[in-house]
């Protein structure tokens, strides 16, 4: 399952939400420290929305090409009865 | 309600689904279309990044001009306990060559040795069968097909969620046929209506969330039946023995190499339900002998690897896939589990394999619906590579068939009131609580439909009682109304997963016999004389209607020549 991104190298690039098969991740509108003081810099960033909905496919820590997308091998929603 | 609005799209050739079965589809409809065919694939996610085939190693049956095609054909019938259109499956199996060129055309790499011939290897269970994996695997193979279908022009929509199949106004009059589909983009929600003349679903097979690839749910099928389409092969299903909480492909190659299936006691419990093969015996038939363990008493149930040479561990988790490679190295890494250690093991159900009835060119009972991947239904086994072999022959004969169709079927009228029910349906009253409730609903669904008394060792006097479990689910389920577009896809999924359930119990109580994956406590044999046929139903006013149809065997029947399958364990797929 998806753990973390480590959004303070994050170009906003948008791979790892496009490349998810189950809509986990969202790029969306954040303020971040702006270069000049007194300035409001926006960009999007990718966001975990979905956590619990990761099928821990690996795509997105694969395919970033900052290698700062963090997933844990095990499964945590696996359906467990038989 | 709110106001309709969306976007319309006209196309000759609509493809919904871009998995092996949907990429090829597409590829013929182009290949075979006269030029300005128009073609469109959609998909819910990112086409050739996503879905089954993607995360495979997209293992692939391919026979090569010198081998002996009617024993191929032959074995793989019987591996099959005769569950396939003969026919069907021979030209899959005929035309694999071609469609193996086709991709290296679209510059897909398939490893060859210092002589120039290519790598393969048998498939589990099967003797003259021989699967070759592309250079990348899956996802490679899906990409390049991307790439492929832009460069030849096909339409490509990625994030569109089918969420309905349109008869039009002439629905059951002369002249009726599929009139293309409607569904919503799966992050903006808006609202998308694409008008075909021939329609090909390759939705997958029906799923519970369940296996390794838990967005592919097989939705298609259900909307295929909907929309008229008779299913078929609901009481089969593809359910192997996996791991709780983390994901281990090399199975097969563990219990080659000297892996154990062990019970609570220690005991080796296989030999006892599989004297001859043991270990080695059909995935079919290790889960019914979990099961039956399980009946005993005699759980938890455990794979011990403890047996597998030190020198050959490192080869069979070794993997084309790349999500496999970082799965394995987190797992040591990050949690310190010992793959070759004792792990509990259960059967979990991967998919079903029940799908849309078409005869061997494709085409459904409705006219403008034809179907290809694993949600047609031509065979009901899942050996390694043959499923994807499947899914690529039947994608390029589906296609082919298409664009036959596309003069005898009549240009598509769109029905105002038809989409204007498929639009609300889809933007009904919106409730944020239903998230947690739709994924509870969906847990009580995978705990009654995995029981393994039911899903795996059934028997009349428990089937009957899990309708009535599943009609209270169902009754719970109908309540829930989407808080967001994310959770609306899920919402539509689950409702599919709930009448497949009902249609897989109910055709589970129909087949009074055991063969292939489908095991009844109350009558454990198989029975040729009575049951050498598909369970076909269709919707009646709202009411599943069964009916049994024969399946012809012009290629082999059971003791017939070539009805005993010699079994390669070693070295196989």
């Amino acid at each position: 399952m998806i753990e973390s991104i480590d959004l303070s190298r994050c170009t906003g690039c948008g791979i790892c939400d496009i490349v998810c098969p189950a809509d986990v991740i969202h790029m969306e509108q954040a303020s971040v420290a702006p270069e000049v003081p007194g300035l409001i810099e926006r960009k999007l960033l990718p966001v975990i929305k979905f956590r619990e909905h990761c099928i821990t496919c690996f795509s997105c820590e694969i395919f970033c090409p900052e290698r700062i997308v963090d997933v844990h091998p095990v499964i945590r929603n696996r359906p467990r009865a038989w | 309600m709110s106001a309709m609005h969306g976007t319309l799209i006209d196309t000759d050739v609509l493809v919904i689904g871009a998995g092996a079965g949907g990429l090829l589809a597409a590829l013929s409809a182009k290949r075979h279309g006269p030029p300005g065919t128009r073609v469109t694939l959609v998909d819910t996610w990112l086409v050739g990044r996503t879905g089954h085939t993607a995360f495979s190693n997209a293992w692939t049956v391919v026979v090569e001009p010198d081998d002996d095609l009617d024993a191929i054909a032959r074995e793989i019938i019987a591996g099959n306990d005769w569950m396939a259109d003969q026919p069907l499956v021979h030209e899959v199996l005929a035309t694999s060559y071609e469609r193996m060129k086709d991709l290296e055309a679209l510059e897909l790499e398939f490893p060859k040795d210092g002589e120039g011939r290519y790598v393969r290897r048998p498939t589990r269970g099967l003797d003259a069968t021989r699967v070759l994996s592309p250079v990348g695997g899956g996802m490679e193979l899906c990409w390049r097909l991307r790439r492929g279908l832009e460069a030849a022009g096909v339409q490509i929509l990625d994030r569109i969620f089918v969420t309905g199949l349109m008869r039009g106004a002439r629905a059951n009059a002369p002249g009726d046929a599929l009139t293309g589909a409607a569904g919503v983009h799966s992050r903006s929600g808006e609202f998308h209506v694409i008008k075909a003349r021939a329609t090909i679903v390759c939705t997958n097979a029906i799923t519970f969330r369940s296996g390794f690839v838990r967005d592919i749910t097989g939705t298609g099928t259900l909307l295929a039946y909907k929309a008229g389409a008779r299913l078929r092969n609901m009481e089969f299903s593809y359910t192997r023995p996996g791991t709780p909480r983390f994901y281990f492909e090399g199975i097969t190659f563990a219990i080659q190499e000297g892996a154990r299936f062990v019970n609570a006691r220690g005991e080796r419990f296989m030999p006892r339900h599989e004297p001859v093969w043991g270990d080695e015996a059909d995935v079919p038939r290790i889960a019914r002998a979990m099961a039956l363990e399980r009946q005993r008493g005699n759980d938890p149930l455990y794979l011990d690897m403890s047996g597998v040479p030190e020198a050959v561990r490192g080869d069979f988790i070794r993997s084309k896939v790349k999500w496999m490679e970082y799965f394995y190295r987190k797992l040591g890494e990050e949690t310190g589990t010992d793959l070759f250690d004792k792990a509990p093991y259960y059967p979990q159900n991967q998919m079903t394999k029940g799908g849309i009835r078409t005869d061997r060119h494709c085409r459904s009972d409705v006219p403008g619906l034809l179907v290809a991947g694993l949600a047609q239904p031509g065979a009901a086994n899942h050996f390694a590579g043959f499923h994807i072999g499947m899914c690529i022959g039947t994608g390029w004969i589906a296609g082919r068939s298409a664009i036959e169709d596309l003069d005898r079927l009549p240009p598509p009228a769109l029905d105002a009131a038809e989409v204007n029910a498929l639009h609300a349906a889809s933007f009904a009253p919106r409730e944020d609580k239903a998230q947690a409730e739709s994924d509870r609903l969906l847990r009580d669904l995978q705990s009654l439909m995995f029981a393994y008394d039911v899903s795996v060792w059934k028997h009349a006097d428990r089937l009957a009682p899990a309708l009535e479990r599943l009609a209270a689910i169902r009754g719970e389920f109908a309540a829930l109304a989407a808080p967001h577009t994310h959770e609306l896809v899920r919402l539509k999924e689950t409702e599919a997963m709930l009448l497949a359930a009902d249609l897989i119990l109910r055709a589970s109580i129909e087949r009074t016999e055991s063969r292939l994956s489908h095991f009844r406590e109350d009558f454990d044999f198989r029975d040729d004389a009575n049951w050498l046929c598909w369970v076909d139903v269709r919707e009646d006013a709202g009411t599943p209607r069964f009916e049994m149809t024969p399946i012809a065997t012009p290629i082999s029947a059971p003791g017939g020549v070539g009805a005993a399958v010699k079994r390669r364990v070693r070295g196989a797929a």
